[in-house]
């Protein structure tokens, strides 16, 4: 059976009447509509019953979020498949192709899309506004914090602001790789027509898009005021918005363990003919790594906030001291999820920098197998470290010993990548465009966040630095300094490649250094804060640290103005700049062997891999990717949700 | 140099027939070049391990604080010139291996195709397991060093809530917002809160430990000097967070004693717990 459609146009092509209803008419909107009446309908039915018990208010707060995300949910259409499959009658072919985004143009971005470009570029929007929020949060801490007893915010909605900054950063941060990247690019890299499990793609998207408004609304909730470490008891006795704070997190682990489980399946059964995991390419390698560590990590958050929520709305305690429960069990969960998080957060995004690395060093990558065996080690090590948060809350003295042994010896395959990466510069022709700026950057600022954290790894030291800002300014300059800047490496490389745009690099490199010297003279000064012994997470603080926090606060302004700066370089090329060809870089990797901007169907034909994409001045220098000729009586399907051919309805 | 000129400085070639090894001298070649930034901003590295931490932490009023500081100055200087490898590569990639010209148009020529070196990777792993050996061996010592208990300790109950530090002498009967130490005496902090989670931060004495709902945890030090510190609350804990704080000094056991009386203790049991003698 041929479909006798150019695949190009894929998108803009009509398609058959023979389904539709109401599936068709979902979008965004309809999504919010419903999760704002389930929410309301959910609210009135527990205003009515449970208003005035003991813990009602909790309980409503909790049953309105729920019935948010359901609703929106259903609205959107993430659900639809199943349900429709649990009624007896499964989708058909042309809904099938409706889903994956046949036949709507630009109208398929605000929808429930099973290609893994439109959740790819999905996810990006979706992470810059998250990155909007969270900045907007800090820059609000830093105003505060302008002077000692400023009044711009009130303690209690400084606190509020710290919680959001650092969660809504967390949850930006584990998706800023995972999301655009894992899911546009990963599956072309490898030579598959999407990911494995596309619908549950999309509903990893949408599911995350739901758990959002709770978060936000966590400020009308009267505020988290617990930090996003939530530390119980404190977050056990927390106004109703730690109820809306615990279901974002709730719904968000569910979002993060759908989309890893889509990575792995897809890395592990996609690959095209000749993809041997010897070949992979090393971002495949990292986010298969995240992947697999996000699966390990993000249960424990779960069964946190589970316990968290029927602590507060149904009197279990789990955290409550006197009554049989501890705030250390919380920690101990927390950090189980929090430590493997950080590696989630950076392995990704260091995978994409070495692809720049690699392209922009004309190089091939230095030491493939050990900076993958690498990446392997720091996600076994990342499992057994979390204590090293818990050194000074007085639990289990004897294991701080051994919680530091595991934690500096982390550093040693953190070493390996560097060695990765200076081995790759070593001798090469360093093509010094913008994405190689921020992979330079991204090791200026690693190395500095990764002594840092030797300092910390170190229990007497930590005795003095624990719960002050040396330890902000520290993982801000892993986090944001080393993740968030080697993911802007990566948007800066596959920016052509998913909008079709070159990036106005004029205008980028002024973002690069706003952003390079506002990173260095904000964290400087909270290293300098932190010194002199000033504790976090504070709005008003003593006089003696009022230099330092000038120095943070200025390096603040400039680094959000950089931010500012480089969002400007996008939007401005998205509209002026000269169209991308297939391969600007001149890179060896497969998603460069397809068209820009890459059509539904990624490949006409199945490609076959002979060679790692990093042959760069190799003597006998073979294509990495044979293309066959076009098979005409070959079927040109762009996702389907599974490989079986589809009964297609009637027929 | 330019790009695009082959580097001088391969792995010296067997000759055959007549051809040269490479003879320029060591500074002119791009690893003696590496060398000299290496060996520049390893000592900056080092001078800044040295006085960085001297001037902007504050004055630490024990052994346990100066052990701190020690820490500090001891990992810098052992990764100055680790970091300073990584920097100094970095630094020079961009002067001596950049590709110049039109930066619209990637290289003419690749990069030579060197896929890994095993020599390298052992040293390079060789060296950091032995720098990771010997802050452990810092790290532990100095740690198992400071959970010993003495003789002759002062005890003293911490109490907090939201949001005020209490500090209760036992035998004396005082109870106060003022934590004062005597100098040169062990003392050991009993640490707990009534409501949530708060951390008691002696900062000026290097200790640390969490103030837990329902459970003591204990920390020791022995101030060695005289001053003054403040006491403050380094776990987030509610709407005052920031206000949480307590001043508190080290004076000598005359002084203690005084104090101690003046805050209601009889003297016998002031003298007792300042260990004055008659």
């Amino acid at each position: 059976m041929t479909v006798d459609f150019a695949p190009q146009l894929l998108e803009d092509t009509p398609i058959g009447p023979t389904a539709g209803g109401l599936y068709r008419r979902q979008n965004v909107w309809t999504g919010l509509a419903a999760g704002i009446l389930l929410g309301f309908v959910a609210y009135l039915i527990s205003h009515a019953t449970l208003e005035g018990s003991n813990w009602g208010t909790d309980m409503v707060v909790t049953v309105t979020m729920v019935g948010w995300v359901v609703g929106f949910n259903l609205g959107v259409g993430t659900f639809n498949a199943p349900l429709r499959w649990a009624l007896g009658h499964d989708q058909t072919y042309d809904d099938e192709l409706y889903a994956a985004g046949v036949g709507q143009g630009k109208k398929r971005y605000y929808k429930f899309c099973t290609d893994h470009k439109v959740v790819g570029t999905q996810y990006l929007v979706l992470v810059v506004v998250l990155f909007g929020i969270g900045g907007t949060l800090a820059m609000m801490m830093r105003t505060q914090l302008i002077s000692p007893h400023s009044s711009f915010l009130s303690a209690n909605a400084y606190n509020a602001i710290v919680s959001i900054h650092g969660m809504c950063m967390i949850i930006a941060t584990i998706i800023m790789v995972t999301g655009p990247f894992t899911n546009f690019i990963m599956p072309i890299m490898i030579g598959a027509k999407d990911m494995a499990f596309p619908r549950l793609n999309a509903m990893s998207f949408w599911v995350v898009v739901s758990a959002i408004p709770p978060l936000l609304a966590t400020f009308v909730l009267g505020g988290v005021d617990a930090g996003w470490t939530t530390y119980a008891p404190l977050s056990v006795q927390a106004p109703p918005a730690m109820d809306a704070f615990a279901i974002t997190m709730i719904v968000f682990v569910i979002s993060v363990t759908v989309s890893g489980v889509n990575t792995i399946v897809t890395i592990f059964t996609m690959r095209a003919k000749g993809m041997t995991l010897g070949r992979l390419p090393i971002f495949t390698w990292a986010s298969l790594v995240g992947a697999a560590l996000s699966i390990y990590a993000m249960p424990a958050l779960l069964i946190a906030f589970t316990s968290m929520i029927t602590d507060r709305v149904t009197g279990t305690s789990f955290f409550v001291a006197g009554q049989g429960g501890t705030g250390w069990l919380w920690e101990n969960a927390f950090w189980i999820f929090g430590h493997p998080e950080v590696y989630i957060i950076l392995i990704p995004p260091v995978g994409a920098m070495l692809e720049v690395a690699s392209t922009f060093a004309r190089k091939p990558l230095f030491g493939y197998k050990v900076t993958v065996a690498g990446f392997v080690a720091i996600a076994a090590l990342s499992i057994m470290v979390w204590a090293h948060h818990m050194f000074t809350t007085g639990w289990a003295p004897e294991l701080a010993g051994p919680f530091m042994v595991t934690t500096e010896i982390i550093s040693i395959p953190t070493g390996i990548i560097f060695l990765c990466l200076i081995g790759t510069i070593w001798k090469g022709r360093i093509w010094t465009r913008l994405p190689m700026y921020f992979v330079y950057l991204f090791l200026w600022n690693f190395i500095i966040g990764g002594v840092t954290g030797i300092y910390l790894s170190d229990t007497p030291a930590d005795e003095y630095f624990h719960g002050d800002m040396f330890v902000t300014a520290h993982f801000h300059y892993t986090l944001l300094g080393g993740a968030m800047i080697a993911a802007t490496a990566g948007l800066c490389y596959w920016f052509p490649k998913i909008t079709g745009k070159m990036l106005n690099e004029r205008i980028g490199k002024t973002a690069f250094w706003l952003i390079a010297i506002g990173i260095q003279v904000t964290y400087f000064g909270m290293f300098w804060e932190g010194f002199e012994g000033m504790p976090r997470r504070v709005a008003f603080y003593d006089p003696i640290f009022q230099h330092a926090n000038d120095m943070a606060t200025g390096g603040a302004y400039l680094l959000m103005l950089g931010w500012l700066v480089l969002l400007y370089a996008g939007i401005e090329s998205l509209r002026h700049c000269r169209t991308a060809p297939a391969n600007p870089w001149h890179s060896k990797t497969l998603e460069w062997k397809v068209p820009t901007p890459v059509p539904l169907v990624n490949f006409l034909v199945d490609p076959v891999v002979t060679s790692d994409p990093y042959g760069y001045g190799e003597p006998d220098q073979v294509e990495p990717v044979v293309i066959p000729p076009p098979d005409p009586d070959r079927e040109l399907v762009p996702n389907l949700s599974s490989d079986k051919p589809l009964a297609r309805g009637d027929e | 140099m330019s790009s695009d000129q082959p580097v001088t400085d391969d792995p010296p070639v067997l000759p055959q027939g007549d051809s040269i090894i490479p003879t320029r001298p060591f500074f002119s070649r791009p690893i003696g070049k590496i060398f000299i930034i290496w060996f520049l901003m390893t000592t900056v590295g080092v001078l800044i391990g040295i006085f960085a931490p001297h001037h902007l932490m504050p004055t630490f009023l024990t052994h346990e604080g100066t052990d701190v500081w020690r820490t500090m100055v001891l990992f810098t200087i052992l990764a100055a010139p680790v970091a300073a490898v990584v920097y100094a590569v970095a630094a020079y990639s961009l002067v001596g291996w950049r590709h110049r010209g039109n930066q619209d148009e990637p290289p003419p020529d690749d990069g030579p195709p060197l896929r890994g070196n095993s020599t390298v990777t052992a040293i390079w792993l060789g060296t950091s397991t032995v720098l990771v050996l010997i802050l452990l061996a810092w790290g532990l010592t100095v740690y198992s060093a400071e959970d010993v208990s003495h003789a002759n300790t002062l005890q003293i109950n911490v109490t907090g809530q939201q949001w005020l530090w209490t500090f209760q002498y036992p035998g004396t009967g005082v109870n106060t917002r003022t934590l004062v130490l005597p100098v040169n005496r062990p003392v050991q902090f009993n640490v707990t809160s009534v409501d949530v989670t708060h951390g008691f931060w002696p900062a000026a004495l290097g200790v640390q430990v969490d103030a837990n709902p329902g459970v003591v945890t204990v920390i020791r030090a022995t101030p060695d000097k005289l001053g003054t510190f403040t006491v403050r609350c380094s776990q987030l804990c509610g709407l005052y967070h920031s206000f949480m704080y307590a001043p508190g000094s080290v004076v000598t056991s005359a002084k203690f004693s005084q104090w101690l009386q003046s805050q209601g203790a009889s003297t016998t049991a002031a003298e007792a717990a300042a260990f004055v003698k008659k």
